[in-house]
């Protein structure tokens, strides 16, 4: 029956940390992976609340503030960056920036086969309007996803 | 901090935390089956996983502790969170992904409010849900317009990435086991509690007896009680002459007496336990105005109503010049995010 | 005008001033203007010393510090310049004959590509060695010593280009060197034994307390180095060999700077080398014995500069039989200092005089100085023809007019003396004296024999000289003509009215070693006048009779003496030896050094070199360019770091 303590908040603000930590070290693509980091930035942001919280001042919520900030302006040259990126490759695939490895060293290439890519869904068809609509026998297979 | 956190012994010092150790284990597979893989990838068992471990923590956490609206509340944002995270990590679609992290916002935002942080709540709504998420989402759809990129079905070292993961979440926890570690004034409260509700005299002097093992032999080896009766007396300054007392006075079998001052002894020992681990303001220096308040049941100042002034005056008097540098810095980014992503004629660098 | 001691450092000075500007600004600016700086310089210097000369002979002794060079513990080494009787004497004669060879180079060097770099280290050269002779310490004697080794390695090999002169140049550096590490140690070993300091002042007097044997061995040392540096035997193989360069720079080596160095060194330090009989006697034999030898090798030698080379070798011998005489027992270091110093003088004029007029032949013969290709050019060039003849008088000892007879004959009457009954050794300097006697006689033939040779007989000229055989320029022959004035009368002046010993004995020694000097004055030894004159005049009569009266007459005897005329024109075969000896042992050690150094030193450096290649191989795929790799790797670090912590 006891209340809330530090300890709670912390292991929470601890679990996103390194959630954001594992996504930002597996996840290929770079949006996911600043958005990982993101994640990390908000378990730092539990944390110091919950210490403003527990000790009885504001300063954390003020260092939450200014993370906020700084996390803001991250969010805003990453996304310069990856646009930068992108327009190079046309991909947001971390992995296609290899260009930094030794010389001699031979490029990372995916070897296992994707498994293969499902069908891409039909788009309902529309009657254009002003036109009677053609009483054709719509297969079902296309009236089952309008 | 010592550096030497678990002095008390190396691998066996970490078995004594198994408990936090378990629920992160199951998470740290279910995060490895999650990941998106090219083959390989078992989302289902990953799922059912990451549910035990969620579900194992949340018993652990139970087991002791009632229920508590405030708990409920905590629990509930703190599973959302959670989830949200693993989906952020699990999901193949980067579309959805970010919407995980609009529902990890989002629930870290509830939590912030069960802290009394309602400004912060609502920066972080507007700043983060409102609009690096949707920021995020524009260059997605910009981005990946052709439907999934290869680069999502696959991931990078997904096993030594989530044993990474595991290690730091796993030190960090038993690190806050072991900071706030009440197991011991647990036994003692549990025995201190046995001789409040004692039926006859005999009874309580059994259970006394135990006490008394429990102060005159504290270090025998093999048994788990391993924190100090140091620290018990630190956390109760009388225990010595209550015991004293409470000798006295059953030698003179006086139960009701007895009894009583166990009660009293228990709810000393009960305030006590709300003080391991709890960081306390400095008194004669008060980093501002409202850490003076009275303290709440769990020992923390409760926070008037109004502290969204109070932060207001913290960062306008307190923080005045990093406040300035912030908005300057929000301003060369915003600059330096103009001059990377403007279009620029080809060949012109 | 000349009181004043910071005159001194204009002397070596102004050559370097002009070697330095020579160097900088004579390919470009100068060009056949070169000579110049280094002339006006050496006249300027020259003139300074003669001022300081002048001074000296007043009374004047002169020490002047500019700065302190370095300081080790108690040890000071300044850079100072003293001016003494010895010093002054040096000093007229080093830049008096340096300023003629160098006028005369004006002439001799004429149109040679070279030119301005050989007016620099011409310069170089008398800043050495007028440095040197000036110094006031043993550290600084060394730095202008090395000095001067350098510059004649520059200008023994300055044609370079050819494979001769720059192995000449290499073997005069590298011989010379092997005197100097001797000088080294010996520089060493007085710090150690006469120190703790090396400034002469305070060395020299601790000479006479010093144990004998270290006394001797630091004497020994010393000598090594003059050894060395004045081309005694064993180390004397240099000096012929670096005819080479041109006939100026061997008239500069042999006669005021280069050579001079080592006995001005022994001159130096005879308040130590006066309280070492044994290291005397050592000094007397080694000089006796390279004088008899370089005389008999002279004998045969075809080229006329290197006949002068020997006969250079022989003089520098008498010059250190003299040094060795001066025992202290009798008292004679004074005088035998004074005899060696005098003889030195008197060398300077006629040997430079004697080069450079060998250096007109060659200019006149097209480079040729080969003595059975030239001859009877008395008529060809009248001036040098009679310039020569002076310096060959003086060389020889020609009786009373010639100054070589003054001073060569004050040699031989100091071991004479040296030899007295009842002295130390006497019988081995009576052997020295009778060397030095008959080496007087064989120099006296050899010389005229090399001057009937190229002036007297049939006349010949080689096809190299052209058709124009002609006397040489005035700006040669002027210089020619006052060294001969100078070897001429320098003796008959000085020698026989004894001023210049009294000069020496008054400024310099009766400050330096008041003990050694002798109590009575000192007199001419009549009867040992009279013999040296008889074996100098039968040598130049028997020259004149094999070859100019019966020319037939010196190839018999040759070939009647198959084995000693080949020993003597072949030097004794000690170029030969000293392959065998030295040379060869050592291209074998360096050959095999040079193959341990090769396969096995070496492939231990590789051995290292390519073991954090190997490392570096193994370490190389963790840099594949992926930044998600790099992140993993720094988290996977961090991991294992906190583990490491919490397993503690």
């Amino acid at each position: 029956m006891s209340p809330l303590t530090l300890h709670d908040y912390l292991a929470v603000g601890a679990i996103l940390f390194g959630l954001g930590m594992v996504g930002f070290l597996a996840r290929r693509n770079l949006i996911i992976m600043f958005l990982s980091a993101e994640m990390m930035l908000q378990g730092v942001a539990l944390n110091l609340t919950a210490f403003a919280r527990y000790r009885g001042n504001l300063q954390g919520q003020a260092f939450v503030l200014f993370l906020l900030t700084v996390a803001a302006c991250e969010a805003a040259i990453a996304l310069a960056l990856i646009l930068m990126l992108f327009r190079r490759n046309r991909s947001l695939d971390v992995s296609l920036w290899q260009e930094l490895r030794e010389d001699d060293q031979p490029p990372n290439l995916d070897e296992e086969p994707l498994p293969p890519a499902p069908e891409p869904e039909p788009l309902p068809q529309l009657t254009p309007a002003g036109h009677e609509p053609v009483h054709a026998e719509p297969s079902h297979e296309e009236a089952s996803h309008v | 901090m010592d550096v030497a956190l678990f002095a008390d012994g190396g691998a066996a010092g970490l078995a004594r935390y198994w408990l936090a150790l378990l629920p992160a284990a199951l998470g740290f597979v279910g995060v490895y089956c999650l990941l998106p893989q090219a083959k390989g990838g078992r989302p289902m068992l990953g799922t059912l996983l990451g549910g035990a471990a969620l579900a194992l923590t949340g018993w652990l956490l139970l087991r002791h502790d009632g229920i508590l609206p405030e708990r409920i509340l905590f629990y509930a944002f703190s599973a959302l969170a959670i989830v949200g995270g693993g989906m952020v990590l699990a999901q193949r679609n980067p579309v959805h992904a970010a919407l995980s992290f609009a529902l990890v916002v989002l629930s870290t935002c509830g939590l912030f409010l069960l802290l009394a942080a309602p400004f912060l709540m609502a920066a972080t709504i507007i700043v983060y849900a409102g609009a690096i998420v949707v920021t995020f989402l524009f260059v997605i759809m910009l981005a990946q317009q052709a439907g999934l990129a290869s680069a999502d079905q696959r991931s990078r070292e997904p096993f030594l990435a989530s044993l990474a993961g595991y290690i730091l979440i796993g030190a960090l926890l038993c690190v806050l086991e072991k900071t706030f570690d009440a197991r011991t004034i647990d036994a003692a409260l549990e025995r201190i509690d046995a001789v409040a509700r004692a039926e006859s005299v005999d009874d309580a002097r059994r259970q006394f007896g135990e006490i008394r093992k429990l102060f005159d032999d504290p270090q025998k080896p093999g048994s788990d009680r391993t924190l100090p009766v140091d620290e018990m007396k630190r956390l109760i300054p009388q225990t010595d002459q209550d015991l004293l007392e409470a000798e006295f006075l059953l030698n003179a079998r006086d139960l009701p007496k007895l009894k009583a001052m166990f009660r009293k002894l228990h709810q000393q020992g009960l305030q006590a336990r709300l003080s391991i681990g709890v960081l306390t303001a400095d008194e004669k220096q008060p980093a501002t105005p409202f850490s003076q308040g009275p303290l709440d049941a769990a020992g923390r100042h409760a926070l008037p109503a109004q502290n969204v002034a109070g932060l207001g005056r913290t960062l306008f008097a307190d923080y005045l010049l990093p406040i300035e540098l912030a908005g300057i810095l929000l301003l060369v980014a915003s600059i330096g995010a103009i001059a990377i992503a403007a279009r620029r004629p080809e060949g012109l660098r | 005008m000349f009181e004043d001691p910071r005159i001194l450092w204009f002397i070596p000075g102004l050559p370097l001033l002009a070697s330095v500007v020579t160097a900088f600004l004579g390919p470009r600016l100068l060009r056949d203007k070169s000579h110049w700086p280094c002339v006006l310089a050496v006249i300027a210097s020259c003139a300074l010393a003669i001022g300081v000369f002048a001074s000296v002979s007043s009374g004047f002794q002169g020490l002047h510090t500019s700065y302190t060079w370095f300081q080790t513990g108690d040890v000071d080494i300044g850079v100072s310049l003293r001016v003494d009787g010895l010093t002054a004497v040096m000093l007229v004669t080093v830049t008096f004959i340096g300023s003629w060879i160098a006028i005369y180079s004006i002439g001799y060097m004429h149109g040679d590509p070279g030119y301005p770099r050989y007016f620099a280290e011409i310069s170089l050269f008398v800043f050495a060695m007028t440095g040197l002779v000036l110094a006031d310490n043993f550290v600084l004697l060394y730095a202008f010593w090395e000095g001067v080794g350098l510059c004649s390695y520059l200008l023994v090999g300055y044609y370079f280009a050819k494979p001769s002169a720059a192995a000449a140049a290499r073997k005069a550096f590298l011989v010379t060197r092997l005197g100097d590490v001797g000088l080294l140690i010996g520089i060493l070993l007085i710090y150690t034994a006469l120190g703790p300091s090396l400034d002469y002042e305070s060395v020299m007097p601790r000479g006479q307390h010093a144990s004998p044997g270290v006394l001797c061995a630091v004497c020994l040392l010393l000598f090594t180095g003059a050894v060395g540096k004045s081309a005694q035997f064993p180390l004397h193989v240099w000096l012929p060999d670096a005819m080479e360069g041109p006939s100026p720079v061997s008239a500069l080596i042999h006669a005021a700077t280069m050579v001079t160095a080592g006995v001005y060194l022994v001159a130096r330090c005879t308040p130590l080398f006066g309280f070492s009989p044994s290291a005397q006697l050592v000094v007397a034999c080694i000089g006796g014995f390279t004088a008899f030898l370089a005389a008999l090798i002279a004998l045969t030698q075809t080229d006329l500069k290197r006949v002068l080379a020997y006969s250079t070798i022989s003089q520098l011998g008498y010059m250190f039989l003299a040094l060795g005489s001066g025992t202290s027992h009798e008292y004679l270091a004074g005088i035998a200092v004074a005899a060696a110093i005098f003889h030195l003088f008197t060398h300077a004029f006629f040997k430079a005089l004697l080069f450079l007029a060998a250096g007109s032949v060659m200019h006149a013969m097209g480079g040729v100085i080969d003595m059975r290709r030239i001859g009877g050019l008395r008529k060809v060039m009248p001036t040098t023809h009679w310039t020569f003849l002076c310096g060959a008088g003086a060389l020889s000892g020609f009786p009373i007019i010639f100054s070589g007879f003054w001073s060569k004959d004050e040699i031989l009457a100091v071991a004479f003396k040296a030899g007295q009954p009842g002295s130390f050794a006497n019988s081995i300097y009576i052997l020295l004296f009778l060397l030095g006697l008959v080496t007087a006689g064989l120099t006296a033939f050899y010389t005229f024999r090399a001057y009937f040779l190229t002036f007297w007989g049939p006349e010949r000229v080689p096809p190299e000289a052209g058709h124009h055989a002609h006397e040489s320029p005035p700006v040669m022959l002027v210089p020619l003509m006052v060294l001969a004035a100078g070897a001429v009368f320098a003796g008959i002046l000085l020698g026989p009215t004894g001023i210049f010993e009294h000069f020496l004995e008054v400024h310099w020694m009766q400050a330096a070693f008041p003990r050694l000097l002798p109590a009575t004055e000192h007199h001419g030894n009549l009867p040992l006048m009279v013999a040296s004159s008889l074996f100098a005049l039968g040598g130049i009569g028997l020259a004149w009779w094999l070859y100019v009266r019966r020319p037939a007459l010196a190839r018999e005897m040759a070939q009647a003496l198959p084995g000693a005329y080949e020993l003597s024109k072949n030097k004794f075969y000690l170029d030969e030896i000293f392959a065998a000896l030295v040379v060869r042992p050592l291209a074998g050690l360096a050959h095999f050094l040079r193959v341990f150094d090769q396969y096995i030193v070496d492939s231990f450096v590789d051995l290292t070199a390519h073991a954090p290649r190997w490392l570096g191989h193994l370490l190389r795929p963790v840099q594949n360019g992926l930044v998600q790799f790099y992140a993993l790797l720094m988290v996977l670090g961090l991991a294992g770091f906190l583990l490491s912590v919490l397993m503690r």
